[in-house]
């Protein structure tokens, strides 16, 4: 009798142990999904009340990869976000939606957003748990309704149990949902380029890289705050005199002097995230280094940091930002299988 | 122990007599709650257009202060922070206390509130919409779960809504309300407290213990701001003509009677 119960005992008693060590190791994978690079901040978006997993990040991917958030099947987060240029949406002024609807506004980089105190152009979603929930209720993007995307979930077996994997539940519900799309985004770390070898001591720049650097401080880095390269804040950089097209901040807070003006994005992968601009106007670099040497106009929301007429930037000048600009990218972040469809 | 006992026995005769007379001004004091087991509140709450029960499937034609005709195809809000009171004392705080109440849905007009102290209560207080706190954190669960009371664009709940239609509003009447930030001037969070008229509120136990709260939607137009469908059909987003109907709508609640 005693003898059974022991051996009982011992058998609780390694099952036990098995269980920690098993959650021992996905906490151990999630720590590794999530880090702090060098010289970063501490982030926004911690994970507190969603701890991170493998099955957690697996699970996000998978969602972020599906149509099935969109009303018809036809298009998911990857469609206007693509990993090969940063997340952004390739060679697209603006971003074709459901039924071939344009939206009013470029599809950024995705990545760092676990720093990112607020998204979109406007900074109109507070929280990176309730971001999907925009383009997925948006009429030009995915048309869909929240509680009918859980409906189509629920019916899938395979969503049952990933469910189950990354929530020991496989009960799905909108928060759980969103938690998992975000240990996906919010793993989404990019801190891996030239310039950061460079500003950690690990690697060198050349010459005119550096020089370009210097200009940068100079010139960008009060808004592109480094090492994020956004300092996050809403302002006006001279595009337009008349904000009545897209008020941008204005549309969000109601405030007549936040008219025209959008949230400075992170330059990191900056040569990938072609078109630029929160409507993609321009094209390429040379474009936008046209605008900012000669293009900024005297709008009545200009930034007081940025000159009317533009900061006279000579030919060399110009070509010297450029070369510190194509530092910014990421290769090991664009071709990381982790976050690949 | 025993002393114990006589002096919370004595706390609640207190309680009682405050409560019974109704020319006595209100114990400014905290009143204890009288001893006995914890028990459920229920706030039964029926939407109204004035004297006839609200009919959401848009088949009733209603008349507001303005005299415009209007039906209603939903009306859906939410009721957060309850909090029962004796006097003026605050006497218990229902915790998470998140309400969605949808006039579609009997269920979710009967507010239940468990593990309320036992007491004679006077008064219950409540927030129309859900506090700052929750509006920036994350998704969230239960009654907040994100729906369509959730502003996606602008992240934040919306804490009432009422659709319908009007021969003055050829597009419908759609009245979204929300907002919580007071730096942009678009806080619609508003307090509501409805005293019991003198009546109290016993809980002890299982006994039964129901407030029954009138919502009028009349009010909605009328109270104190006017709200002319001819001028205002469509409000859909924080701040501005939301703020006034947030401070109609905190006034279309009042207090009926109570079942003890």
């Amino acid at each position: 009798m005693n003898r059974s119960k022991d051996i009982l005992r011992l058998a609780f008693l390694l099952i036990a142990v098995l269980l920690t060590a098993c959650a021992k190791e996905e906490r151990e994978e999630g720590s590794r999904l999530f880090y702090i690079p060098e010289g970063f901040p501490a982030p926004v978006y911690g994970f507190e009340n969603n701890p991170l997993s493998r099955p957690g990040f697996d699970l996000g991917r998978k969602l972020f990869y599906d149509p099935i958030l969109s009303r018809d099947s036809s298009t998911s987060c990857g469609s206007c976000h693509q990993q090969f240029v940063a997340f952004a949406h390739a060679d697209h002024r603006l971003s074709h939606g459901i039924d071939g609807l344009l939206g009013t506004r470029n599809a950024p980089g995705l990545f760092n957003m676990a720093w990112m105190p607020e998204f979109m152009w406007d900074g109109g979603v507070n929280h990176i748990e309730v971001q999907p929930l925009a383009p997925i209720a948006n009429p030009v993007e995915m048309d869909e309704n929240i509680s009918h995307v859980i409906f189509k979930l629920q019916r899938q077996e395979s969503y049952r149990q990933l469910f189950k994997n990354a929530f020991g539940s496989d009960s799905i519900t909108t928060q759980l949902m969103l938690r998992a799309m975000a240990q996906f985004m919010g793993s989404m770390i990019s801190a891996n380029s030239k310039y950061d070898a460079y500003r950690t001591g690990k690697g060198t720049m050349s010459s005119s890289e550096l020089n370009g650097l210097s200009l940068f401080r100079t010139h960008c880095s009060s808004c592109h705050a480094e090492p994020l390269l956004s300092d996050f804040s809403y302002r006006n950089n001279g595009l337009d005199v008349s904000y009545a097209a897209d008020p941008g901040r204005a549309a969000i807070t109601f405030l007549p002097q936040d008219s025209g003006k959008f949230k400075v994005p992170s330059l990191r992968n900056v040569a990938l995230t072609y078109p630029y601009m929160h409507d993609g106007r321009f094209q390429n670099l040379n474009q936008v280094m046209d605008h900012y040497s000669s293009g900024i106009l005297a709008g009545s929301a200009l930034d007081p940091l940025l000159p009317a007429g533009g900061l006279q930037l000579s030919a060399q000048e110009k070509a010297d930002i450029l070369a510190f600009l194509n530092t910014l990218t990421d290769y090991q972040f664009i071709s990381d299988r982790r976050f690949a469809e | 122990m025993k002393y114990l006992q006589l002096f919370a026995l004595s706390l609640g005769i207190l309680a009682f007599a405050s409560c019974e007379d109704d020319n006595n001004p209100k114990p400014s004091t905290p009143v204890s709650p009288v001893p006995g087991t914890p028990g459920t509140v229920t706030i039964d709450i029926t939407n109204v257009a004035g004297t006839v029960n609200v009919d959401e499937t848009g088949a009733t034609s209603y008349t507001n202060s303005s005299g415009e005709s209007f039906t209603v195809t939903k009306l859906k809000y939410y009721i957060s922070n309850v909090k029962m009171m004796i006097g003026d004392s605050l006497a218990y705080v229902m915790p998470e206390s998140y309400f969605l109440v949808d006039e579609a849905n009997l269920a979710s007009t009967k507010l239940s509130i468990p593990n309320v102290p036992a007491g004679n209560y006077t008064s219950v207080k409540f927030t129309v919409g859900v506090d700052s706190a929750r509006n920036v954190s994350g998704a969230q669960t239960g009654a907040l779960t994100p729906s369509d009371m959730f502003w996606t664009w602008n992240s934040g709940y919306i804490f009432f809504k009422l659709e319908g239609a009007s021969p003055l509003a050829p597009n419908g009447i759609v009245y979204h309300v929300g907002g919580f930030r007071n730096a942009n001037n678009t806080n619609a969070l508003r307090d509501v407290e409805l005293d019991f008229n003198g009546d109290a509120l016993t809980v002890n136990g299982s006994r039964e213990a129901e407030i029954h709260v009138f919502a009028d939607i009349l009010k909605v137009f009328s109270t104190p701001n006017t709200i002319s469908i001819a001028t205002l059909s469509f409000q859909m987003s924080p701040g501005g003509n939301a703020l006034l109907l947030a401070d109609n709508i905190s006034n279309m609640f009042s207090f009926d009677h109570l079942h003890n």
